[in-house]
């Protein structure tokens, strides 16, 4: 591929950049408009230049519960996270083999992304409503007596999270198993290892990043999920739905600068990921394996 | 030591239970709520409550006029069809941009922390909440947004040009924002796996890069773009909240008449809704699942 | 599974956490479970559900300070604080919401009366809500939901709504406003005095209205009856020929483009005046307050027609026990004492009993946003940003000129179901 290279390169590298401009076409907004002045809005024009609203983000001035809401979407994010990674990593090896009742599951993930998120969750809110009753009436009464309900950031609302995270996890896995040379498989079983000795240093290896990627696929998701959590997350708001609420009486350019500052701090964390895994990439150069580099 | 390990290790488990985390996860969130829904879109209401006796009475009022009315279209249909025209062109924006990306990403980058990277530079814009991303589409698009300001200053326009933001376009660009990159993320994967070796030989047999990209790789893609697909289509077909954001609450979609039941607090036609939408779309589905299938060649 | 002993909230568990060792450790297992406390008498929590309007760091503390009573803010929007009484009332102890939602929200029998006896203010609470009258005995406008009409139950763990008097009380109030048309005068440029106004062709794409059906259809009524098309009996309760008919000019001006868009929340009403995207529509007072305070010009504008008009108020779960219930009545007695009142007026919103709030207001504050007089000082908000200089005059006027000339409340339609179906009809048209 290398030859006849710089023209197509440059070509789609400029296409790229273009996306990327796109994709942070609003950031760059919610970036200048967080400078507003102390009497700007949310919308041009600009009311002054000022580090105002980064002041009232820092001390918290406004802003009902944005740190612990902050706190309880990461946690979630990044339970949701391990799950999906796990739970569709597996549910996409079970597919490569084929079972019984592949097809039903197959139709009941796409089906989970099909039906409205709103209505999902009055489904799942419902059901829980359902087992408090059940719970109230007829568990022994030292349950019973002192209970509340059931529902709860990580009853229903991680439930809640997991039927829109799997599917996408699933069917990305379809994606990263999709002609996975079984090769490398049998050529592993031949030499005596285990099916998890098999999974774990020859196909977990080879699939890595893209399980990684999936990984981030699911945090994002979650991260930014409001839909669903609306009925499910019982008294603890996430971040989105305690941003939400906030737009029905703020109207300030604080949340742009909470914008602002959840971006800066993600480039920040990137940068030291990258930095640990250049680290860990010329370790394993040196450990040598060579599992991935097909 | 293989049975040291069990059952992980004896045959490798069954695929069924290898699974059935997953079923699991979806049979009490998804599947018990769901059959909540079903029940409640066959109940009866009124205008205050709901009423628990069997009545099919929120699917055949939700097709009223129908047939009556043609050729004129029903709201039903009006709706769907609308629906189904965004679907289409989001459809066809993102796989081509998508494509285009993932082409780029997996073919002209080398190295694999490279990709990482601009995976994650794509990645971070949705960090920043949606809530705050959606209100921040006015000063960009607005009448005295940063865009018509450009447009102005450069004297390509002499007044604001309005149907930047509350139009049709508005949303399909939204659309396109939010859901490119769930096309790049299946396409880059399948095409991770296309055998170099193969690129090779096309490319030693005098193919030109063309002939290469529609002969050898767009063919082979086809489970990625199939499974981009789902995601894109699924999402648009149910989706209310971008409609309503960006259409200015003017556009009318599957998703956004589910919503305005379900504010109005009128559950079983809420619910009916919602199982017409899942019928609706889940055809689709099974059709596209016809032309290829993504199970195939895993 | 989230196990709460006897109410403890969250908020302090860690502290009891530490005292009760090991004890009870092992069932909080994660960090953002409510982990389970050891109960102390002194320990008051209540878990308030509402929307931003009236929930705020201010009342929090203030609450705390003043009562003991911890109060955790469930925010939600308007739509979901419904839709979460209707599935979850586990999941809040105290409600707060609007008198038209509770022809929906009492047949769920999920939220439960306050005892009007054990409201030590409640004979002050202003007689809009008892009598739909001004203080000085003015009868005002009642169609749609006006909050006489649910204001009380026949008993207890009734689902009737009582003509007369009861001790049953719904909601007891904690505000209302009237709501009319905001306008840009620096873009219009003339005199607006009716509401036929929103849909003059001259506004042709920066209209807006309400994207909540039932309000929404509320407005186009108040702009089919002032261009003088027709007079409804009763706004807010439409049959179904007049509903066709509403929705039939709102389809035809929207096929027009008349609209620039559809609002929902507070601050996409504040952003699309703020950002000249329109230049009139129905709004909210502190609305335009927030609008104005950008140093953006908008007017809250008095129409001849009269106001739409609005209301919401407290009450329990019925998953609340006997404890709570009393620091609930304990909340509310404090709510209307005078502080909370005050912070609410001084946002352009009116309290719903107006002596002790006047207590707790200057008196130039008063005069100002409750008498219509202009302002001897500078006005600040709640929160301490200035609101107007001294001089100005609140729009519209006083209390009186402005709840005295509400002409509807906003409302739940008899024949809710057609008319919500219709609007789907019309966001498809």
């Amino acid at each position: 591929m290398n030859e006849g290279r710089p023209l197509a390169f440059y070509g789609l590298a400029a296409f790229f950049a273009l996306f990327v401009l796109f994709l942070y076409g609003p950031m760059i907004v919610i970036f200048i408009l967080s400078f507003q002045g102390p009497g700007g809005g949310l919308t041009f024009p600009m009311n002054g230049v000022s580090l105002h609203w980064f002041y009232r983000l820092w001390e918290g001035g406004g802003i009902v519960d944005i740190a612990g809401a902050f706190r309880r979407s990461l946690a979630l994010g990044l339970v949701v996270m391990a799950l999906t990674v796990v739970l569709s990593l597996m549910a996409g090896l079970a597919f490569r083999k084929r079972f019984v009742g592949s097809n039903a599951l197959f139709y009941v993930a796409v089906a989970s992304l099909i039906v409205p998120s709103i209505v999902t969750s009055l489904g799942i809110a419902i059901e829980f409503h359902v087992l408090d009753d059940l719970i109230k009436n007829y568990a022994p009464s030292w349950i019973a007596d002192d209970f509340t309900t059931s529902m709860g950031q990580f009853t229903s609302g991680l439930g809640a999270h997991l039927t829109w995270t799997l599917p996408f996890g699933l069917l990305v896995m379809f994606a990263i198993f999709n002609r996975f040379d079984a090769r490398y498989e049998e050529a592993a079983r031949d030499q005596g290892a285990t099916p998890w000795q098999t999974l774990r240093h020859v196909v977990l290896p080879i699939v890595a990043p893209s399980v990684v990627g999936v990984g981030l696929f699911g945090f994002t998701l979650s991260w930014d999920e409001i839909a669903r959590s609306s009925q499910t997350m019982g008294e603890h708001n996430t971040l989105p739905m305690e941003l939400q609420a906030l737009t029905t009486t703020v109207t300030n350019p604080d949340i742009y600068a909470l914008g602002t500052s959840t971006t800066a701090v993600s480039f920040a964390v990137i940068a030291i990921a990258l930095f640990s895994i250049s680290i860990l990439n010329a370790r394993q150069k040196r450990h040598g394996s060579d599992a991935g580099q097909a | 030591m293989a049975t040291s390990r069990a059952p992980l290790e004896s045959q490798g488990l069954p695929g069924w239970l290898q699974a059935m985390p997953f079923g699991l996860v979806f049979a009490a969130f998804f599947v018990l709520p769901l059959c909540f829904v079903i029940m409640v879109s066959f109940w009866d209401y009124n205008e205050y409550e709901m009423i628990p006796a069997f009545t099919t009475r929120s699917y055949t009022e939700s097709f009223e006029g129908c047939l009556a009315d043609l050729p004129n279209l029903c709201t039903m249909l009006a709706t769907y069809l609308s629906t189904a025209k965004f679907c289409l062109i989001v459809w066809a924006l993102t796989l081509s941009i998508g494509f285009t990306v993932a082409y780029f990403l997996a073919f002209y980058v080398r190295s694999a922390t490279t990709q990482m990277v601009l995976f994650l530079v794509c990645t971070i814009p949705f960090w920043t909440s949606n809530v705050i991303r959606m209100i921040s589409w006015i000063p960009l698009l607005g009448r005295n947004g940063l865009v018509n300001q450009l447009l102005m200053s450069a004297h390509l326009v002499n007044a604001p040009v309005e149907w930047l933001l509350y139009s049709q376009f508005s949303v399909a660009l939204a659309f396109v924002h939010l859901f490119t990159f769930f096309m790049v993320a299946p396409i880059f994967n399948s095409m991770m796996r296309i055998d170099r070796r193969l690129i090779e030989a096309a490319y030693d047999s005098g193919a030109s890069a063309w002939q290469m990209l529609t002969n050898v790789i767009m063919p082979l893609s086809k489970p990625g773009i199939a499974i981009g697909s789902i995601f894109v289509i699924t999402i648009v077909m149910g989706d209310y909240i971008t409609f309503s954001v960006m259409g200015g609450g003017q556009i009318a979609s599957a998703g956004k008449i589910v919503a305005t039941r379900l504010d109005a607090l009128q559950f079983p036609p809420a619910a009916a809704s919602a199982v017409i939408l899942l019928v609706a779309t889940m055809v689709i589905i099974g059709v596209l699942n016809r032309i290829v299938d993504i199970r195939k060649e895993l | 599974m989230t196990k709460r002993h006897k109410n403890a909230g969250a908020g302090v568990t860690r502290r009891n956490l530490l005292k009760a060792a090991g004890a009870l450790a092992g069932a909080g297992v994660v960090s953002s479970f409510p982990a389970p406390a050891v109960w102390s008498a002194e320990e008051k929590v209540l878990r308030y559900l509402g929307t931003a309007v009236n929930q705020s760091d201010d009342i929090t503390k203030k609450v705390l300070a003043d009562t003991g009573i911890t109060i955790q803010n469930i925010v939600a929007t308007t739509d979901d604080v419904t839709k979460r009484v209707a599935t979850q009332p586990n999941s809040f102890d105290i409600l707060d919401t609007e008198y038209f939602s509770l022809k929906k929200l009492v047949p769920s029998g999920n939220i439960l009366p306050m005892d009007a006896k054990k409201i030590k203010e409640f004979d002050n609470i202003t007689p809009i809500f008892t009598k739909g009258q001004l203080p000085d005995g003015k009868v005002i406008g009642d169609q749609g939901t006006a909050p006489k009409k649910v204001m009380f139950l026949e008993g207890p763990h009734s689902k009737t709504f009582s003509k007369t008097e009861t001790e049953w009380v719904t909601l007891i109030p904690t505000v209302y406003n009237a709501d009319t048309l905001g306008i840009r005068p620096d873009l219009i440029k003339r005199p607006i005095n009716s509401w036929a106004e929103l849909l003059n062709p001259e506004f042709k794409g920066k209209a807006a209205i309400l994207d909540i059906p039932s309000i929404g259809i509320m407005d186009a009524a108040m702009v089919v009856e002032s261009m003088g098309k027709y007079k409804y009996p009763d706004k807010g309760n439409m049959t179904k020929a007049e509903i066709d008919m509403t929705v039939g000019v709102l389809t035809e001006a929207k096929k027009a483009g008349q609209f620039r868009a559809f609002w929902k929340d507070f601050n996409e009403s504040v952003n699309l005046m703020a950002s000249g995207e329109t230049v009139i529509q129905s709004m909210w007072s502190p609305a335009v307050t927030a609008v104005r305070t950008k140093g953006i010009p908008c007017v809250f504008q008095p129409l001849k027609e009269g106001y739409r008009s609005w209301a919401s108020g407290f009450c329990f779960s019925k998953g609340t026990n006997a404890k709570q219930q009393e620091w609930a009545y304990e909340f509310v007695n404090w709510y209307l004492s005078g502080w909370a009142g005050a912070y609410l007026n001084r946002q352009g919103y009116y309290s719903a009993v107006l002596s002790t709030a006047k207590a707790n207001m200057e008196p130039y504050e008063w005069a100002y946003w409750m008498e219509g007089k202009p302002a001897e000082k500078d006005i600040h908000g709640p929160d301490g940003s200035l609101l107007e200089k001294a001089g100005a005059t609140r729009d519209g006027g006083s209390y009186d000129d402005r709840m005295g000339n509400v002409a509807c409340w906003n409302a739940v339609m008899d024949e809710n179901d057609y008319m919500v179906r219709k609007w789907n009809e019309f966001i498809a048209a």
